[in-house]
């Protein structure tokens, strides 16, 4: 059955509207032969069939063997192609049956045929050669020509109402007011369409309306998207996106900031967060992956993600072999692999934020808090240092005091969570368990543990809360072949920290020993000290990468299994609830009372004793001012260190000084490296410009340079499909020869230039199109047309076509008055049915309260592995990977969501409380104004009739059951107008839902 | 409807062709009733639908059904690099420092007149052995669960392509106009948790969104959105429905656009799956004879017995594609005392719903599919006492079954070595298995495909085999 579907596929370019004479390779034959004889005929090298190549003219012109030529321009019957096509004999004909294949159908032959009698002339790729346009053409002047040769024209303006509906979602996203409506036809003048045109465009909702197709295409979520789809931070690169959007950034400089951003010379922090565009691919946090298969994963969806964005091609065939259809080849495909492959980053990521590299990124509001925190800390600092020689001196006084008193025994008690003794506690029992709730550490929390240990043996656990084994989970510190050693584990293989001190310490002797965390689970920031001074370690194994937690007791002397069962004494065990300073580590060992130190004489005591006299009178012996103005600058350091933890840090890219090695995979597989590679675009499109590096800012600058035959074409042909839902080359994510031909190739090319020559101008270019008078068709169809031009293509009536996904929300929000428009920030989580994700991956989705069920669907939380379920219906991509195709189904999930999800029944309610508000008296006033909003246009007679039917039938049905209407209204968190009768309210809210259901509230017209 | 009022029900941009399949959705245009290709299926096939119980994590093959009596010698030996022969394993034990042997805690016996052994973890399932293909030697090239489930239900460890339930619903279409074609029901283990599942798993992929497979779920409403709002009753949304179509035909007439008719039959649509889904999902009309096969579970929504239940249900109202999945059988520790839950969760409902087929004269065309995305190692991970271990992933060989259309009756396909680490004999790659489960429904593999990105893609992909020996 393939070969039904693909004959029409085949046809398809040719089919809309009346065939045209003449034979055009690039037109009629290419197709054919990509379709049906590239496969074993065409570009790639290793898999070519008896050396017959038809994708080259030279090639498919010369001779095979003597006598016998592929393609005899003029002569169909010495042509072997036309002979073995045409052929009855089973066995002779091509594509094979052996293979399965049919016979091509008669209208293919015929036309190939028609091709070698007219001269088999061929031309190269069309979308290979750079576009360039004749002078003094429009949009409308191509398209009226090619109308024309159709016998056909275009279609009248569409109504004023319909045209600022239709506009104001291609603009923003958002469906016009009635005020706006209302001062549109009240514009006479002559440039009232243009001035809202420019009014839209300069809105933020515009930004807001372009950034979600490039989200779609960039991958954007919240999550990383495989297995357990732990979250990350990438909000401040999509704000970017929607600043770049609003300033009208260049799409030259839009497109080196995102792929090369950190390249630039002297990047802005700015630039180099745009570079996120490329960290935005899904990635593996699964324990036990291999990373490197990963991580060559991340590559090639950089350079699948830049041929389709950017150059409309089907890249990712050439990953393991040869392109089929174009001129690529495995060896170019990691050449662009290697412009990717310098980046410092893992294939095993961590699941519970992001992933190095990463950059910190505030806000303009940060950035103002923040100073404003510095400052004050800056000030508490001050006050502090301001008071240093009065505290001298009244410490002095003090220690003095201190001499007539009982013998004072100090230590550093802030944040001490358990102290154990062998005068109190052990008794010198060892192993010694204490309690399971007590210092209960977690992967991510600050702590310190101490110490006083006498080893007789070198192997021998000091303390621990952890199952007792070598691998087990939990913390440990322990001695290993004397080394101080400490393992904090959840999974020992593989996610652990593991590391030793580097000198031993010493047995049958008392030694002070002592582990400190920051909380921040990497080896750097652990530090070992051995009689309160730091000592050298070496991190064995850093991947402590989850929370861990075992039930089992703290234990002193034991928990690392048999072979570690400490021998000798052990006193004075502390486990505190912080990082302890290294003043304040420094004056544990000290056992002396206060007055022993204090009586030290000032020059003779060490850092230790003086830290220690130092720690002791702030906590004991000083005024409270001292200590108000010591606990204010803690407060004031605390606050701005936990701002700063706040501020959002962003996925960027950055490049490795010493580029890694690339090689070209075999079969794309990570384990199967072939020969050396080095960065260097393809063949047969042009080279790098002069002077650009080979690395991702010479790659970046290439693609948007003036030469390039793709680019600019690729970008227009996905603005056409954004306003006509169909792009001129429908195949907008292939531009290859598998992909279709474009029946406006010069209307194509004349948009490519535009482009270009406006300087990469989106904002104008858009505004070209919307200017058009295609654009500007009215969208009804007749039948006659409809069986001309089913699909639209020839443009002979304006675009009619379902809002997209996030379009049927927003619309929804905005004319029921639920909208909350705020520009950019994190993500939020509006209403999702709940246990959605506790039954596939666990953890719990929280709806927000407030604004955040309001906000623009741009802004929805996105866990990629369980995607917003009505954003999904509605045909959105699922941001797994790069999708640049817009796509449209219809199915009765749609219908279900639009009539029962409580976002859709909440707008419907307010929509009536609106209506009732707002809409004047009487049913049929009420009527026309809640029709109004939905659609932009007055109800005819018939249609408010229908509504005025319905709603009398639910007036008298609330009448009669005010219970159900009351549970009715309980649809979502929004209050209820309690000056609004209930059963009143209940019938509108069922006409309102209705109106968002018709056909023509969820569509463009 | 005419034909182009069918033609743009489907997208007018997302198929890369504009046109060919047939209305799944649409019941009133003979013809098209089936929904699918045309064409398809390619021959005649030996089941019309298939009930997939997907055993998530991975379960053991030699606790279950790959008997190995030659372990218990070997038991806390290492693992000869002979047998091993330096392949890859999971970061998770790769960097142990031993590899032990550990042979099954459980006894094994033979079973029926085919005498497969079958441990004494499964009762029930040893019971219907003869109604039973098992297939031993089943292998993948992942190693962890993301990518070998993602390569079961789609053909590549690479998600984006469309799973094989909506394959098929794009392929044959739906049997039945009031429910979806591929429909997806999930269980916990009762330990609660598991690995976690995607929704991708049963997406659509490339293909149009509406092949996606519709999640039936034992919380809230079963799908998605299908409850009328609280105070609207069933009678108002007829009225609702009657004034929606009235305008949406009222403004059919003046667009003229084909599509305004797409979308009144959707709605209409929709209301009858508000009343044909909690039909089906309403089991008070089974007798208790029911409950007596399936088990005490089958009454607690949400469990492995109730769906299976539920998937009877199913297959008997013309769903093409059901697909259980039954979470936490991924036993990197502590297998001893975890095994038997997700055994005793699964194995009689699992056999129930087999005999429950057979009685109704449905297992000839129903072809039912039971196994997990990998199997485990030999070797213990993690800690090896006398009484406890665990086993990590191993994706060299593993242990699925298969019964009804089409199949071959108590046999068993394949052999694997005595440490049950490489297959010896009749390897099985997850393309194979694709190919098979597309052959029984009468599908050429190679011939069921979509072009997207310029490529004819396949289930799978360019490789798959049919497993001749394994059909009846």
């Amino acid at each position: 059955m393939g070969s039904m579907f693909r004959v029409m596929a085949v046809v398809l370019a040719v089919s809309a509207g009346l065939p045209l004479p003449g034979v055009e390779f690039n037109r009629d034959i290419r197709p054919v032969l990509s379709e049906r004889c590239f496969t074993c005929h065409g570009p790639d090298n290793n898999n070519r069939k008896a050396g017959l190549r038809l994708d080259q003219e030279a090639a498919a012109k010369a001779e095979l063997r003597p006598g016998h030529r592929p393609i005899t321009s003029g002569d169909p019957t010495k042509s072997q192609v036309f002979l073995r096509i045409a052929s009855t004999n089973k066995a002779l004909r091509m594509p094979p049956a052996y293979a399965g294949h049919e016979a091509m159908p008669a209208n293919e032959v015929a036309l190939i045929k028609q091709w070698i009698e007219e001269g088999a002339a061929y031309q190269n790729h069309w979308s290979l050669i750079p576009p360039r346009r004749d002078a003094g053409q429009t949009i409308d002047s191509l398209v009226r020509a090619r109308l024309a040769q159709s016998d056909l024209r275009m279609s009248a303006e569409a109504g004023r109402p319909t045209l600022l509906r239709r506009l104001s979602f291609d603009l923003t996203g958002l469906p016009p007011s009635p005020r706006e409506v209302d001062e549109f036809l009240n514009d006479r003048s002559a440039n009232a369409y243009e001035k809202v045109v420019d009014r839209l465009l300069a809105s933020a909702r515009y930004a807001e309306r372009m950034a979600i197709r490039w989200l779609e295409a960039a991958r954007y979520a919240d999550t990383n998207g495989y297995q357990s789809d732990g979250e990350r931070s990438m909000w401040r690169w999509r704000d970017w996106v929607l600043q770049a959007f609003q300033s009208n950034m260049p799409f030259d400089r839009f497109t080196i900031e995102q792929i090369a951003g950190d390249l630039l010379p002297n990047a802005t922090t700015q630039q180099r967060i745009a570079s996120g565009f490329h960290r935005n691919h899904r990635t593996n946090a699964e324990g036990g992956i291999v990373e490197e298969e990963f991580r060559v994963e991340y590559v090639a969806d950089r350079v699948e993600t830049t041929a389709t964005v950017w150059m409309g091609l089907t890249l990712g065939c050439t990953r393991c072999h040869d392109h089929k259809y174009d001129p690529f080849t495995q060896k170019e495909y990691y050449q662009l692999f290697a412009f990717y492959n310098n980046v410092p980053e893992r294939g095993l990521v961590y699941n519970f934020g992001n992933e190095e590299p990463y950059l910190k990124a505030p806000t303009p509001e940060h950035e103002k808090k923040l100073a404003a925190l510095d400052a004050a800390q800056r000030q508490a600092e001050q006050n502090w240092s301001s008071l240093q020689s009065r505290i001298a001196a009244d410490q002095i006084a003090w220690e003095k005091s201190l001499a007539s008193s009982e013998p004072l025994h100090w230590s550093v008690r802030d944040g001490l969570v358990l102290h154990l003794t062998n005068d109190k506690e052990m008794k010198g029992k060892i192993p010694y368990a204490a309690g399971q709730d007590v210092a209960k550490f977690n992967y991510m929390d600050p702590f310190t543990l101490a110490a006083w240990i006498k080893p007789s043996s070198p192997n021998g656990t000091i303390v621990s809360k952890a199952e007792d084994y070598f691998e087990g989970e939990g913390y440990q510190l322990f001695l290993m072949d004397g080394r101080l050693r400490l393992h904090v584990t959840r999974r020992f293989t593989d996610i652990s920290l593991r590391m030793e001190s580097v000198e031993p310490v010493k047995l049958n002797e008392w030694s002070h020993v002592a582990v400190t965390s920051n909380g921040r689970r990497k080896g750097a920031g652990f530090h070992f000290y051995i009689d309160g001074k730091p000592v050298a370690t070496k991190i064995l194994f850093d991947e402590l990468t989850y929370p861990y937690g075992p039930k089992e007791p703290f234990r002193v002397g034991q928990g690392a299994g048999d072979k570690y069962r400490y021998q000798g004494e052990i006193d004075d065990v502390r486990a505190y609830r912080i990082e302890l300073t290294r003043e304040q580590v420094s004056t544990l060992p000290l056992k002396e009372s206060i007055q022993e130190l204090a009586a030290i004489p000032l020059r003779a005591r060490s850092d230790a004793q003086r830290a220690k006299l130092r720690l002791c009178f702030l906590d004991r012996g000083a005024a409270q001012e001292i200590r108000d103005v010591r606990s204010a600058m803690q407060a004031a350091q605390a606050e701005r260190m936990k701002y700063y933890d706040s501020i959002p840090t962003v996925m960027v890219m950055v490049e490795n000084e010493k580029p890694r090695d690339t090689f070209l995979l075999k079969r794309g597989a990570y384990d199967a490296p072939g020969e050396r590679v080095f960065a260097k675009v393809p063949a047969v499109l042009p080279a790098l410009p002069r002077g650009a590096p080979a690395n991702r800012l010479g790659l970046a600058r290439w693609l948007v340079d003036r030469s390039h035959p793709l680019t600019a074409r690729v970008t227009v042909n996905r603005f056409w499909q954004m306003l006509f839902g169909t792009g001129l080359v429908k195949t907008v994510e292939d531009f290859g020869s598998q992909g279709e031909w474009p029946v406006y190739a010069d209307l194509l090319d004349w948009l490519a230039v535009e482009f270009m020559d406006s300087g990469w101008d989106m904002r104008h270019t858009i505004k070209t199109i919307v200017m058009s008078q295609t654009y500007r068709q009215s969208s009804n169809v007749t039948q006659e047309l409809l069986q001309r031009d089913p699909d639209n293509r020839l443009l002979a009536r304006g675009p009619r076509f379902r809002l997209s996904h996030e379009m049927i929300r927003d619309n929804a929000l905005a004319v029921s008055g639920l909208l909350v428009e705020k520009n950019g920030g994190p993500s939020v989580k509006p209403y999702q049915p709940p246990g959605l994700w506790q039954e596939l991956s666990g953890g719990r989705y929280v709806e927000d309260k407030g604004e955040g069920l309001y906000r623009r669907s741009l802004y929805t939380y996105w866990k990629r592995t369980v995607a917003p379920p009505a954003m999904i219906n509605f045909d959105s991509p699922t941001r797994e990977s790069c999708i640049v195709r817009e796509s449209r189904t219809n199915t009765p999930l749609q219908a279900l969501t639009l009539m029962n999800d409580v976002t859709y029944m909440e707008a419907a309610r307010k929509l009536a409380e609106r209506i009732l508000r707002e809409g004047g008296a009487s049913a049929s006033e009420r009527i026309r104004y809640g029709f109004r909003l939905v659609t932009a246009r007055a109800p005819r007679a018939n249609e408010a009739s229908a509504l005025a039917a319905l709603l009398d039938q639910l007036q008298s049905r609330y009448r009669g059951d005010a219970a159900a209407a009351e549970k009715y209204l309980k649809q979502g968190q929004s209050t209820r107008d309690p000056a609004l009768p209930v059963t009143e309210l209940a019938a509108y809210t069922g006409v309102s839902s209705l109106l968002l259901n018709l056909d023509e509230a969820v569509t463009k017209e | 409807m005419n034909a182009l009022t069918r033609r743009s029900f489907f997208s007018r941009t997302s198929t890369g062709l504009g046109i060919p399949a047939l209305a799944q959705l649409l019941a009133d245009d003979a013809g098209a009733a089936a929904g699918g290709l045309p064409g398809v299926p390619h021959f005649a096939p030996k089941a019309k639908r298939v009930i997939y119980l997907f055993q998530s994590g991975g379960p053991s093959q030699m606790e279950l059904f790959d008997y190995k009596p030659q372990l218990g010698k070997l038991f806390k030996t290492e693992l000869p690099d002979s047998v091993r022969m330096g392949q890859r394993l999971t970061g998770m034990s790769s960097t142990q420092t031993t590899f032990p042997v550990v042979p099954s805690k459980f006894k094994f016996a033979q079973h029926g007149q085919s005498a497969a052994w079958v441990s004494e973890l499964l009762p029930h399932t040893a019971k219907i052995a003869d109604d039973l293909t098992f297939i031993k030697s089943m292998h993948t090239e992942a190693i962890n669960h993301d990518p070998a489930v993602t390569v079961l239900q789609t053909g590549s460890i690479i998600a984006g392509r469309p799973s094989i339930g909506s394959w098929l619903a794009y392929g044959l279409g739906a049997e039945t106009q009031d429910l979806p074609a591929f429909v997806v029901m999930i269980s916990p283990g009762q330990g609660g948790g598991g690995q976690p599942l995607y929704d991708r798993l049963w997406g659509s992929g490339f293909l149009p969104t509406r092949y996606q497979g519709v999640k039936f779920r034992s919380v809230g409403d079963p799908v998605l959105y299908l409850s009328n709002p609280d105070g609207f009753s069933s009678e108002d949304r007829r009225r609702y429905l009657d004034t929606l179509g009235k305008l949406n035909q009222t403004h059919l007439e003046d667009t003229g656009d084909p599509e305004v008719s797409t979308r009144i039959a959707q709605y209409e649509m929709a209301f009858r799956m508000q009343s044909s889904v909690p039909e089906l999902t309403d089991l008070s009309k089974e007798p208790a004879s029911t409950f007596a096969l399936y088990g005490p579970d089958a009454k607690k929504p949400g469990t492995f017995a109730a769906n299976c239940l539920l998937a009877r249900r199913l297959a008997e109202r013309g769903v093409r594609f059901i697909q259980l999945f039954h979470r936490d059988w991924d036993h990197h520790g502590g297998l001893p005392a975890g095994l038997p839950k997700r055994c005793q969760e699964t194995d009689q409902p699992a056999a129930a719903l087999i005999q429950d087929l057979k009685q109704r004269g449905m297992l000839d065309d129903t072809l039912v599919v039971w196994g997990g995305e990998f199997g485990r190692t030999v070797y213990c991970q993690g800690r090896l006492t006398d009484t406890d271990y665990g086993r990590d992933h191993h994706p060299r060989c593993f242990t699925m079954w298969f019964a009804g259309g089409g199949m071959k009756r108590g046999i068993t396909i394949g052999e694997t070595d005595d440490y049950c680490y490489n297959i010896t004999a009749d390897p099985v790659h997850i393309h194979d298995l694709q190919a098979t489960i597309l052959h029984c429904l009468g599908i050429d593999h190679t011939r069921l495909t979509y072009k997207y990105m310029g490529r004819w893609f396949r289930l799978t992909d360019v490789h798959g085999t049919v497993v001749k020996k394994a059909l009846g």
